[in-house]
């Protein structure tokens, strides 16, 4: 168990830019093409969402034409829209703010 | 065709020596326009979109390390897709293809990059855009939906 023995200082913007710089999504599109049962598929066995959260986030895509489907740090989501794209999935990134 | 269902620890389904053939033609197809695309095709581009729709300069620099990726594993996706129709497409009659999962993730990318290309290929870019009655690339695309639709459903079971 640690003991406390120092004053500690919290550099606080360096701890506001760790905790504000992860504003990245990955956002999946609706198109023509891909079926509701593919879509849906992809959603949980690559992001490990439940059936029904699967379901909802692909309903979203077809009925609101885009869903985000994470968020995280740039890279992190590169690499779901790298895999995205590996599935024919039309996918995008940017950030959480725009 | 019979649909693909559950098989031990794989998938199964079978196809007409036809049937068969016409797959394996259409991965190679897709093979070639990903290992030499014409600038700007539009099939190539919806099978590598831009990453970042409003920064064509990240755009590119994401294009620049991960599209040869992408295309070797389309390609890749493609071949074991057809190596697995191999006996069906010599076969005199219908003949069982059985897939293991690593062969069923092959399959599922591989037709929707096909039907991806078809629909491209055919102005199919509105949920309610539907193929001509008379262009047999419309059947072929319908079929594969069939196709794929048998096997996530298989595949769903496993999750």
């Amino acid at each position: 168990m640690p003991e406390l023995l120092e004053e500690v200082q919290l550099d606080v913007d360096h701890a506001e830019q760790t905790v504000l710089g992860s504003p990245w999504v990955t956002i999946v599109w609706n198109d023509p093409v891909n079926l509701m049962s593919y879509v849906s598929y992809v959603f949980r066995s690559y992001f490990g969402f439940s059936q029904k959260e699967a379901d909802r986030r692909m309903m979203q895509v077809h009925s609101e034409g885009r869903a985000v489907v994470a968020t995280g740090s740039r890279e992190e989501m590169e690499r779901h829209v790298e895999a995205m794209h590996d599935f024919g999935l039309w996918a995008t990134l940017q950030k959480a703010d725009e | 065709m019979r649909a693909f269902r559950r098989k031990g620890s794989g998938y199964e389904a079978s196809f007409a020596p036809e049937e068969a053939r016409l797959i394996m033609q259409l991965t190679e197809q897709i093979g070639a326009m990903l290992t030499e695309p014409g600038a700007g095709d539009a099939a190539v581009l919806r099978l590598l979109p831009d990453a970042y729709p409003d920064d064509p300069e990240a755009a590119a620099e994401f294009r620049r390390f991960t599209a040869e990726g992408l295309a070797d594993r389309k390609v890749m996706n493609g071949k074991t897709v057809a190596g697995t129709l191999a006996d069906a497409a010599v076969g005199t009659s219908a003949t069982r293809v059985r897939l293991d999962e690593q062969q069923a993730q092959a399959w599922i990318r591989t037709i929707s990059d096909i039907r991806l290309t078809i629909a491209t290929r055919l102005g199919i870019d509105r949920d309610d855009d539907r193929p001509d009655p008379d262009e047999p690339l419309g059947d072929i695309y319908d079929w594969l939906a069939f196709v794929q639709e048998s096997l996530v459903v298989a595949m769903q079971g496993r999750l």
